[in-house]
């Protein structure tokens, strides 16, 4: 399953909490990683902030639940919400079975284009969140 | 030479209104986020009884407010998910405050649960009570759950919590809160009754609760090779609580969640086999397509009885898409060895979707 999760889009970039970002001229369109969603298990609850909410890269923009855990989900951009996965809201069961297209959670107007020279390409986030897979692993084993 | 064990920080905060208990639960979490705090092991009790909604839950959705206004229940929401609970001088409530990267603590939610349920699981060992973990999240004797839990993130810390029913008092908990059966029976009341148990009911006497805490105590000593700290919360905590205080107790916060996509509907669905009648009484959300709880009563035998119980487990908040329910039901039976005579995993299948077909209906 692991192995599966860490396929991701070529074409798309993505931060270390394991979002994914979409890049279209100035607009991004942000959705969780399979990895991420994976960790989650089954989503139960997905509430997304408004459209025209000021978002500040890491700060919270809404919140998921699967298995009586509450998630925060942090975004990955600074910028204007100017859009939101409704169908996602009233279905989080999206964003487990489809994470890279009809689970999609934000649409973002982008502040400061220069924040995604800091994100990862897919190459590069496929070895880093393997890596954290593997040492997760062992952190959990060697207790 | 001897490993130094880490210590954690132990408070034990007495009965406390579900505010105080709800705005503690934050201020901790986020002073744990802040490596203000070290890691922690809280046990906190609830007076006035009181009603507690899941992070996402809507209040008029799960609690029947008009009794609790009656008897003087207090309605809260929790910061953490899962459903509602009923809690009284009779439960005692266990929580930790953790960074995500202490050691043993896994990344992948059920393994989480399961590895700190661990500790809970040892502590009512001590007490001689034979407990195990059942997923997703319940601990259990003998198929009646005795603990359930939920948990919360924020940043870097995690707050993950249980209540330990020590001397349960159910009339009160199926009256106070929607529940997937009908409460003016009596039959399906006293089976109801017989999906929880309390350590009274398991010892005979209810043992002092210093004896339980300390109980629990070691046992999350004991699974997470470390010390515990009496302490209290620090000054920054205390002045945080009493600033979070007023929201916790605002309407703002109790009903914040909007049921938008929210929906609650109990269908009691009855399907005829050749092992007898099977009842089942499920709640369900038709809008998010949810099964929120079931009840599996009848005249048919199960063994072990113990299935049915599991079955009810494996089907909370599961999909109640027809595929879905066909896979959750057919795996159920796949693992285990369960013997109902005249009744196939099928039946089942069967009766719930009933159910389910009858709540959608209901809604449209």
């Amino acid at each position: 399953m692991e192995e599966n999760t860490l396929d991701v889009p070529r074409d798309f970039l993505y931060d270390p909490n394991h979002y994914w970002v979409k890049v279209t001229g100035s607009t991004v369109k942000i959705g969780l990683t399979a990895y991420g969603q994976n960790i989650m298990g089954d989503i139960l609850y997905l509430e997304l902030v408004s459209a025209g909410t000021l978002v500040k890269k890491g700060e919270k923009v809404g919140s998921i639940e699967s298995s009586k855990w509450v998630g925060t989900l942090l975004t990955p951009i600074t910028g204007k919400v100017v859009g939101r996965n409704d169908e996602a809201e009233a279905n989080p069961r999206l964003v487990n079975i489809d994470p890279y297209a009809t689970g999609w959670l934000l649409l973002v107007e982008i502040s400061d284009l220069g924040e995604l020279a800091g994100l990862m390409n897919a190459t590069v986030y496929e070895k880093w969140a393997g890596e954290q897979i593997i040492r997760e692993r062992e952190r959990y084993e060697s207790y | 030479m001897k490993a130094i064990k880490p210590t954690w920080r132990l408070l034990d905060t007495g009965p406390r209104s579900a505010a105080y208990n709800m705005a503690a639960d934050k201020v901790i979490l986020t002073a744990r986020s802040k490596d203000q705090v070290a890691n922690t092991l809280r046990f906190l009790e609830f007076s006035p009884p009181s009603a507690l909604v899941g992070y996402h839950q809507a209040v008029e959705l799960e609690v029947n407010e008009a009794y609790c206004r009656q008897q003087g229940i207090e309605i809260n929401r929790r910061i953490t998910g899962g459903g509602s609970i009923y809690l009284d001088e009779g439960q005692l409530g266990w929580e930790i405050f953790v960074h995500r990267e202490t050691p043993g603590i896994p990344q992948n939610l059920e393994d989480m649960y399961r590895r700190i349920c661990e500790g809970a699981v040892a502590g009512l060992a001590r007490l001689g009570v034979k407990a195990q973990f059942r997923p997703k999240n319940d601990i259990e004797v003998n198929g009646r759950k005795i603990s359930g839990s939920g948990g919360a993130e924020f940043e870097n810390a995690i707050l993950y919590h249980g209540t330990l029913l020590t001397d349960f008092d159910v009339d009160t908990m199926i009256k106070c809160l929607k529940l997937p059966i009908h409460k003016l029976d009596d039959k399906p009341v006293q089976s109801f009754k017989k999906r929880v148990i309390c350590l009274r009911e398991i010892l005979g006497d209810l043992p002092p609760l210093t004896v339980i805490k300390r109980s629990l105590m070691e046992g999350f000593m004991e699974s997470f090779q470390i010390r515990l700290d009496p302490g209290d919360l620090n000054r920054d905590e205390i002045m945080s609580l009493e600033k979070e205080l007023p929201y916790f107790r605002s309407q703002e916060w109790i009903r914040g969640m909007r049921p938008k996509f929210q929906n609650s509907t109990l269908q009691v669905a009855d399907h005829k086999t050749k092992g007898g009648l099977i009842r089942v009484s499920v709640l369900t959300d038709p809008s998010r397509h949810r099964i929120k709880s079931a009840f599996i009563t009848g005249d048919f035998f199960a063994y072990p009885e113990r299935s049915i119980l599991d079955l009810e487990a494996a089907l909370k908040d599961s999909s109640s898409h027809p595929a879905d329910l066909f896979k959750t039901v057919t795996q159920f039976f796949a693992g285990r060895e369960i013997r109902i005579p005249g009744i196939e995993p099928d039946d089942f299948y069967q009766a719930i979707s009933l159910g389910v077909t009858q709540a959608s209906r209901s809604k449209e």
